[in-house]
C-alpha cells in the first residue's frame, strides 16, 4: 500500500513538472520523461518478479530433470524394443505348443476310439503305440511353463517399473479410460459379461451352476 | 423318451479343439450330425438355413458372443424354441443368471466331463 502511495506521488509529482496536469500541448520530451520516470519507479518491481521467475524457471528446470532420470529409469525402450516382443514370442511359442500337443493327443485318442477291437493284438498294439504318442506329447508342459515363468518374470519387471515412477512422481489414476478403443473394449465386456475364466476359489462349480438353475 | 440321436446339433465356440472335443463327444453318446460356426453371427446363418436340435454354444466369442446368439435365437419367431446349452468359462453367478433370464435351457461349466454334458442334454430334452 505504502508502495502504491509513493509511485503514485512520483507519478503525480512528473505529471506536475511535465506540465500534464495543466491544459497544453505535450511534447514528446515531457512524454519521454513521465516514461523514464515511471520505468524508474518500477524498477523494484521488475528486479523482483525477474528473480521470482528465475527461481522458478530453475525449479521447473530441477523438476524436469528429476522427471528425465525417472522416466530414463523405466528403460520404455528397452521394454518396448526387448522384453516385450520377447515375451509376446513366448506366448505365441506356448500357444503353438499346445496346440501341437493337443491336436497328437486328440489324434490319437481319434485313432484309439475309432480302432477296430475285433483283432485283440493289432488293437493293443494301435492303443500302446498311441498312448506312447500322448505321453510324448504330454512334455509340452515343461517347456511351456519355463515360457511362462519368462513371461511372469517380465510382467514383474514391467510392474515394478511402473509402481516406482507412479510413487516417484505421486501419479494418481486418472478416471476413465485412456481412449475411445479402450472404453468400447470395456463397454463390450461389462454389457455382455465377458470375464474369462475366473481364478480358482472364485469361480462357481457346476453344482452351483446347477442349484442357480433349479431356485425359482 | 428317447432322445433322437440323429437330431442335427450345431456347436458354436471359436476354439476349433474344443469344438474337436464337443464332437467326439457327442460322438460318444451317439450323435453324429454335428455342425460348427466359429461365433454367433456364423451360427445364425446355420440356423436360418438348416433345422438343428439343438444348440451348444460357447459365451466368450467375436463379433457375436453366445449371449448375444441366446438372445437373437430367442427373439427370433422360428427359433426361439431352439432348446439351447451354454458351455463356457464364463463362470460367474452373474453370468447364469442373465444366461436363465435370457432363456438358456442349461450350462455347463467348463472345464467338463462327458458325463456332465450327458446330464445336462438328456435334462434338456426331458430325459
Amino acid at each position: 500500500m505504502a508502495k502504491k502511495a509513493s509511485r503514485a506521488e512520483k507519478i503525480a509529482q512528473v505529471m506536475d513538472e511535465v506540465g500534464i496536469g495543466n491544459s497544453g500541448d505535450i511534447t514528446i520530451n515531457e512524454i519521454l520523461s513521465l516514461a523514464q520516470t515511471m520505468t524508474k519507479s518500477l524498477d523494484g518491481v521488475y528486479r523482483a518478479v525477474d528473480a521470482s521467475v528465475q527461481r522458478e524457471f530453475r525449479e521447473i528446470g530441477s523438476y524436469i530433470e528429476v522427471m528425465k532420470t525417472d522416466i530414463a529409469g523405466l528403460q520404455a525402450n528397452d521394454l518396448q524394443e526387448t522384453h516385450l516382443p520377447t515375451a509376446g514370442k513366448e506366448l505365441d511359442a506356448v500357444l503353438e505348443a499346445t496346440e501341437e500337443a493337443t491336436n497328437t493327443i486328440m489324434e490319437c485318442a481319434e485313432s484309439i476310439m475309432c480302432a477296430d477291437a475285433s483283432d485283440h493284438d493289432a488293437y493293443k498294439a494301435l492303443v500302446d503305440e498311441h498312448l506312447m504318442k500322448i505321453f510324448e506329447a504330454c512334455s509340452f508342459q515343461d517347456i511351456t511353463g519355463q515360457r511362462i515363468s519368462k513371461v511372469v518374470e517380465t510382467l514383474n519387471m514391467i510392474d515394478e517399473r511402473v509402481s516406482r515412477f507412479a510413487k516417484r512422481m505421486q501419479v494418481e489414476d486418472a478416471e476413465g479410460h485412456a481412449n475411445e478403443d479402450e472404453a468400447d473394449r470395456a463397454r463390450r465386456k461389462k454389457d455382455l459379461l465377458l470375464d474369462g475364466p475366473q481364478a480358482k476359489g472364485e469361480a462357481i462349480n457346476q453344482d452351483e451352476v446347477d442349484n442357480l438353475f433349479s431356485a425359482a | 423318451m428317447a432322445i433322437d440321436t440323429a437330431m442335427p446339433i450345431l456347436v458354436v465356440d471359436d476354439y476349433k479343439t474344443m469344438i474337436r472335443i464337443i464332437r467326439n463327444l457327442l460322438k460318444q453318446l451317439g450323435f453324429n450330425d454335428v455342425d460348427e460356426a466359429t461365433d454367433g453371427t456364423e451360427a445364425l446363418q446355420k440356423l436360418k438355413a438348416k433345422q438343428y436340435g439343438l444348440v451348444i454354444s460357447d459365451w466368450n466369442m467375436e463379433p457375436m458372443t453366445g449371449y448375444e446368439l441366446l438372445r437373437q435365437v430367442r427373439g427370433d419367431e422360428r427359433l426361439c424354441a431352439m432348446p439351447f446349452i451354454m458351455v463356457t468359462a464364463e463362470s460367474k453367478t452373474e453370468n447364469v443368471v442373465a444366461a436363465k433370464k435370457a432363456g438358456v435351457n442349461n450350462y455347463i461349466v467348463k472345464p467338463f466331463n462327458a458325463a456332465t454334458l450327458k446330464t445336462k442334454i438328456d435334462a434338456v430334452f426331458g430325459v
